[in-house]
């Protein structure tokens, strides 16, 4: 088990190096930002010593290993545009988008879950219609239009619920939150709803799809004989043989909306990491590029770390180096 | 009622009569248990013999109230010590199942849940029945494996169905269908998917076991030797019905329905040395749909027209068989 878990770590390190330098060629190659940084009456003078200050004059290579060793002092640079350290900026931001996409990953997946197991547990119910209904409404409809709907209806049209931004915060271990606020909940609920309704269609899904199968098995069939109720076959069971692929599915979709919940952050007006990477692209903010590009990177491959980790708690197949 | 002048352990301890199960299937009903009727005494192991097809897992399944639709028991009665269970809601067969009858299925591969450990699997059991401790539940469950001869039992519990080969998953899946003292088992071809050196092992250890526990055994099996090693009586079944049933050493002496000597007949130790085993031509006729008549009609030798009727069982004395052109009793040498 230990050596597994070294093993995958030393690969997670592999591919964050590897990463780290695609992402830092791939930025550099989309343009200039002295371009857009300096206006163009400056003088040669300026332009050259502006250059001199932001490091553009080294080589990539010279660029690269001041940046790595800069990293490894906790520091990702500065900001060209907002002249301030990149961390503090990324770090003002995640909580916000942390706290909409954990709340609309596991709400998908604790709602879409259990919805899915019972859909999958009796097919022929009405019930079941129902919510395979709701599935395929989930995977259909385009979120930014269910975004727009749903702010027309509770925000402009019923004034329940705010349209945009994050409310009140509380301040816990340093950082801002809003989901310990009555206030950051009122305007949480409607993007993490947008977030979520896609991937409560695929939870409902694969919980279902699980279900059915799980539940032919020879091994629910003997459960049965052995007089163990529905409700015990379910929830001991069934649950546990059907969350390989749900485990699995969790860290992806975790994983993606984190790096890419700009849209519902955009629609929102939710102070996400989403806006500020799309107007460092704009601005061709390279340190802030760069950065944001190499923690997605982290985030994703530490995500996979913990579903691997997953699979070989759920799954004692999966684990090696045990004697049989 | 005759009840009232048996003795008390005379009472049959399962009664099964004229059951029948159908599959209400989009091509039509498949008639896969039709009129099955046979009783099994206390300790007493019976064998439920034919090929393929022939509905023995279907009847298994019936008795213990566990048909998946489109399947349903759409007739006749199964009685255990007394109460009947056709008809009776989940939660009182859920009482009955793994508690007063059990069940071992074929293939101990697929059985037991395999993201769950042994220890917990039985702790479920026992749960199911009564109020466990975890401690306590372990003690049991060590005990109930090192009785289907399991070594070292009580640190197998924390192993994984995967770290055990097919024979030892077999004995704790038959470990965990005699936990709570079952009274009968129906066991269903256990032994088919073990090698055949295992096959023998877990026969005698399960006509052992049942003797000493008092368990009454149906064991459904497609091969007659096995049967005939283990059971007293044997029934043998046909496209969903009993077609001969008596005391083993009589049917196999001298079998009155043309399907059994012909089973017999493909039997090695049967044979005539030096000859072919004689294969009974044809196949299992499908049920769906089964027309009137004898189902055995095409592949016998002894069809007439009378038997596009169907043959009702005869009885004489502790043999029975459903055949209109009945093979005679042999004269005993
Ligand atoms: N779910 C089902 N739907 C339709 N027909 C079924 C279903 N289950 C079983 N049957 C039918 O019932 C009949 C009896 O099947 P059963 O499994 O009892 O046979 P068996 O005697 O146990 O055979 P085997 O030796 O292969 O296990 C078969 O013809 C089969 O096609
Ligand atoms: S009833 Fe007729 S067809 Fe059926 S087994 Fe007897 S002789 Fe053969
Ligand atoms: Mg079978």
């Amino acid at each position: 088990m230990s050596s597994f878990l070294l093993q995958r770590i030393l690969q997670g390190i592999v591919i964050m190096a590897v990463m780290s330098v695609i992402v830092f060629a791939g930025v550099y190659a989309i343009g200039n930002p002295m371009e857009v940084l300096i206006p163009p009456e400056a003088t040669q003078d300026v332009r050259l010593r502006t250059i001199a200050r932001f490091g553009l004059d080294k080589s990539l290579v010279e660029q690269y290993f001041l940046f790595i060793s800069n990293l490894f002092q906790g520091d990702l640079g500065q900001s060209y545009i907002y002249n301030e350290p990149v961390l503090r900026l990324i770090g003002n931001r995640l909580p916000a988008t942390l706290e909409l996409v954990l709340t609309a990953v596991l709400g998908a997946t604790f709602i879409g879950v259990p919805l899915g197991i019972y859909a999958g547990y009796k097919p022929e119910s009405a019930t079941a219609r129902i919510i395979m209904a709701v599935s395929i409404l989930g995977f259909s409809v385009p979120t930014f239009w269910v975004g727009l709907i749903l702010i027309l209806t509770f925000a402009v049209s019923l004034g329940w619920l705010p349209s945009g931004g994050r409310g009140d915060t509380v301040e816990v271990f340093g950082i801002d939150w809003s989901i310990f606020t009555l206030d950051g909940w009122s305007h949480l609920i409607l993007p993490a709803t947008n977030l979520a309704l896609f991937k409560l269609a695929i939870m409902i899904r694969l919980a279902r799809a699980g279900t059915r199968e799980v539940m032919l098995s020879d091994a629910v069939k003997f459960a049965r004989a052995a007089g163990l109720s529905e409700a015990t076959i379910l929830s001991r069971h069934v649950l546990k043989l059907i969350s390989i692929p749900i485990v699995t599915v969790f860290g992806l979709e975790l994983a993606s909306t984190l790096a890419f919940a700009v849209v519902t952050e955009t629609i929102f007006s939710w102070p996400g990491v989403g806006k500020l990477i799309i107007d460092s692209i704009k601005n061709l903010d390279r340190p802030v590029m760069v950065a944001y590009l190499i923690l997605t990177a982290g985030l994703f491959v530490t995500i996979n770390l913990c579903v691997d980790i997953g699979y070989a708690v759920l799954d004692p197949r999966l684990r090696r180096g045990r004697a049989e | 009622m005759t009840a009232l002048t048996m003795p008390e352990g005379e009472a049959p301890i399962l009664e099964v009569k004229d059951l029948a199960t159908h599959f209400f299937t989009r091509a039509g009903v498949v008639k896969a248990v039709d009129g099955v009727s046979f009783s099994l005494n206390r300790g007493e192991i019976i064998g439920l013999v034919g090929e393929s097809g022939s509905g023995k897992t279907v009847t298994g399944f019936s008795l213990i109230g566990l048909v998946d639709p489109p399947g349903r028991i759409v007739g006749g009665s199964v009685k255990l010590e007394g109460q009947e269970l056709v008809g009776l809601d989940d939660a009182g067969l859920r009482k009955v199942r793994g508690a007063r009858i059990a069940m071992v299925f074929q293939d101990p591969m697929m059985t037991l849940n395999p993201v769950l450990t042994i220890g917990q699997q039985m702790h479920l059991a026992l749960a199911a029945h009564e109020r466990v401790s975890k401690g306590a539940a372990r003690v049991r469950s060590a005990e109930a494996l090192t009785r289907v001869g399991i070594p070292d039992a009580a640190s197998r519990l924390d192993a994984y169905p995967h770290q055990f080969s097919g024979g030892m998953r077999q004995r704790v899946a038959i470990a965990i269908a005699l936990l709570h003292g079952t009274r009968v088992i129906i066991a269903d071809e256990p032994t088919t998917a073990l090698d055949v050196s295992i096959q023998a092992q877990i026969l005698s250890e399960m006509r052992e076991l049942a003797r000493e526990m008092g368990t009454a055994l149906v064991w459904i099996s497609h091969d007659l030797s096995t049967v005939s090693t283990l059971a007293s009586r044997i029934l043998v079944m046909y496209a969903g019905r009993i077609v001969e049933e008596g005391p083993t050493a009589q049917v196999l002496r001298a079998p009155r329905h043309p399907y059994t000597a012909g089973l017999l007949r493909s039997l090695p130790a049967m044979a005539e040395p030096g000859t072919d085993l004689a294969q009974i031509p044809g196949t299992t006729p499908s049920l769906l749909n089964l027309p009137e008549g004898c189902p055995f009609r095409p592949r016998c030798e002894r069809a007439s027209e009378l038997c596009a009727k169907n043959p009702p069982m005869t009885r004489a004395g502790e043999r029975g068989y459903r055949c209109h052109h009945a093979l005679e009793e042999a004269v005993s040498a």
